[in-house]
């Protein structure tokens, strides 16, 4: 056979197997926070055990990639660890879309610090002066601590990319907070943080550097790192991140995470929302070091 | 007077003879080691990925599916995703890119035209992948309504590599000697005959080159399919075009930076892979240029 003639074979060939293939099976697109980037991947790779005709595709790269698919129209599920600000709900609406949202889990946000680090608990006025914009703490001894391996003292501040919805949150929760009870002027981060595209990289970090602090889900913590104890106003007890703190709301820095969908859900799409929030799916979500919305008692 | 010593004189080196040999021999062994140095990275790499990721190759590793939050299990629907993604890249590419080649070589006249296509294949290949992505995205993706596919993707990544098919080709064309083309067209032979039956027999090693190319750095791309077609993770393999997928080179980048609690071995394996196939890919298009080569009678 000519070579020209393979390729139109090809072609042919895949544009029929397109046609039967649209037909027979669902695909929903799920797209957006890479904090909820895994636990997606984890229901949607046990949803087919579930209905076989529905798959699903998962797209990480932050809820602001999310929230921009959504409302560009190219995903039928957004994912975000922030809520869609009105300037984003006012550009899906003029763009035909009609964005629902749905709670799909809570998340401890866990402020980590190397293993070494004697730090044990900080308030959210102490993390206002170490993340924000002229903060006063800058050194490890301005907060009466000297940090084995950290000769230069100097707080290494991570951070992350500003699409993310984890950075959003992070700055909403507790800079502005800090902002208002005066601590810092504006409710932003400092300049010269490191900013990480990924959660998991903010924990490969701090991981390494003893100078380091640095927030992201409690689902990403690991044995190689400390989990600080946070309160919400100075002398006040503090709560440790975990499932437990998230699900009962004592953790001050817990936050929703949401799908978001265009209009309200219908056909397999509301099939998989409605199995998500079924017992089986937040246990799954559970299991993955999220509290899910509703008490589960899971196997 | 002894007339031997001044002969032999004559021929013993002088103190300006000496340096210039030791300098000679210090930059000969200088460049030796530049040269050899080039060797180095692609050994470390090499022992790298086999002696961290060696231990999970297997047929296992090759052929299912990954589970478990994909911390276990294979990497089957990303190394599918990966033959489907380049496969179709080259489809679309090597026609196009050929047929550029041709008519840049037998047919255009050296005009203002002529040296515009060349300006935009130069400036083509210029571009960082990642421009190329947002280009696939706003083009294929948006604008002709591919949505997130393969063939997307696969559009994206045949742009990004035409220039390097069209190079090879016009190149490998321009190796056949003129006076093969001059012996065919005093026969009587029109221009399209003496490509089909001189031009392309001759030069065809050469066009495999370019698509040797083309297919290693398209197996390896991560940008350009992030966006247009590769997703996360897929619980299906793809079925069609119209289908999204997963990928190999963004599954390593997922294993080793997005999901927490993966083994240790897991994306050394998953990059061992990635190279294997490019490695032999390469070795199987080399193995059959130099038998098209071996062919040759000029």
């Amino acid at each position: 056979m000519k070579p020209g003639r393979i390729v139109l074979l090809s072609m042919a060939t895949a544009i029929t197997l397109s046609s039967q293939n649209l037909a027979a099976n669902t695909l929903i697109q799920n797209k957006g926070s890479d904090t909820l980037v895994n636990v997606a991947q984890a229901w949607a790779e046990t949803y087919p055990s579930v209905n076989p005709e529905v798959a699903v595709a998962v797209s990480g790269g932050g809820s602001g990639t999310g929230i921009a698919a959504m409302i560009n129209g190219t995903v039928d599920i957004a994912n975000a660890s922030r809520q869609m600000k009105k300037k984003e709900l006012k550009k899906a609406k003029e763009s035909g879309q009609d964005p629902v949202e749905h709670v799909v889990g809570f998340d401890a946000l866990a402020v980590f610090i190397h293993k070494d680090n004697p730090a044990k608990e900080l308030s959210f006025n102490q993390l206002g002066k170490i993340f924000g914009r002229g903060g006063d703490f800058t050194k490890w001894s301005d907060l009466g601590l000297s940090v084995p391996g950290c000769g230069s003292d100097k707080i290494v501040v991570v951070s992350r990319q500003n699409n993310s919805g984890t950075y959003a949150y992070f700055k909403k929760a507790v800079l502005k907070s800090a902002a208002k009870a005066g601590i810092i002027v504006k409710g932003s981060f400092r300049q010269g943080t490191l900013d990480m595209h990924g959660s998991k990289d903010v924990v490969d970090l701090v991981e390494k550097t003893p100078c380091a602090i640095g927030y992201s889900g409690l689902a990403y913590a690991t044995d190689h790192l400390k989990l600080v104890c946070i309160s919400k106003n100075d002398g006040d007890s503090c709560i440790s991140p975990s499932v437990t703190t998230a699900s009962d709301r004592s953790y001050p820095i817990a936050r929703p995470l949401f799908m978001y969908t265009n209009g309200k859900p219908v056909g397999a799409i509301k099939g998989y929302l409605d199995w998500i929030h079924s017992v089986a799916g937040q246990c799954i979500l559970k299991n993955k070091g999220y509290a899910p919305v509703h008490d589960v008692t899971c196997p | 007077m002894d007339n031997t010593n001044v002969v032999d004189n004559q021929f013993l080196e002088t103190k300006l003879n000496i340096s210039a040999k030791r300098t000679e021999t210090l930059f000969r062994i200088l460049f030796m080691i530049m040269a050899a140095l080039l060797i180095l990275p692609v050994l470390i790499i090499l022992t790298t990925l086999v002696v961290k990721g060696g231990s999970m190759l297997s047929w296992d590793f090759l052929f299912s599916d990954p589970v478990n939050g994909m911390t276990e299990g294979g990497i089957f629907p990303a190394l599918l995703g990966t033959v489907w993604l380049v496969g179709v890249a080259l489809i679309i590419s090597v026609p196009v890119g050929v047929a550029a080649a041709l008519y840049l070589s037998e047919y255009a006249p050296d005009n203002w035209f002529t040296r515009a296509i060349n300006l935009a294949i130069i400036n083509l290949a210029g571009v960082p992948s990642i421009v190329h992505a947002l280009f696939g995205v706003g083009a294929f993706v948006i604008f002709f309504g591919f949505g997130t596919s393969i063939l997307a993707a696969s559009m994206t990544l045949a742009v990004m590599t035409l220039p390097v098919v069209i190079v090879a080709t016009r190149e490998s064309l321009q190796a056949v000697p003129q006076a093969f083309r001059e012996a065919c067209w005093n026969m009587g032979a029109t221009r399209w005959q003496t490509i089909r039956r001189v031009i392309l027999p001759n030069s065809v090693s050469g066009i495999l080159t370019g698509v040797i190319l083309e297919v290693s750095r398209t197996t390896g791309e991560t940008a350009p399919i992030m966006f247009t077609g590769a997703a996360f993770f897929i619980p299906v393999l793809p079925e069609s075009v119209f289908d999204q997928t997963m990928a190999l080179s963004l599954h390593l980048f997922v294993v080793s930076t997005q999901v927490p609690h993966v083994p240790e071995a897991l994306p050394y394996g998953v990059a061992l892979v990635l190279i294997m196939m490019v490695l032999l890919m390469n070795s199987a298009s080399i193995a059959l240029r130099m038998h098209l080569r071996g062919k040759k009678k000029w």
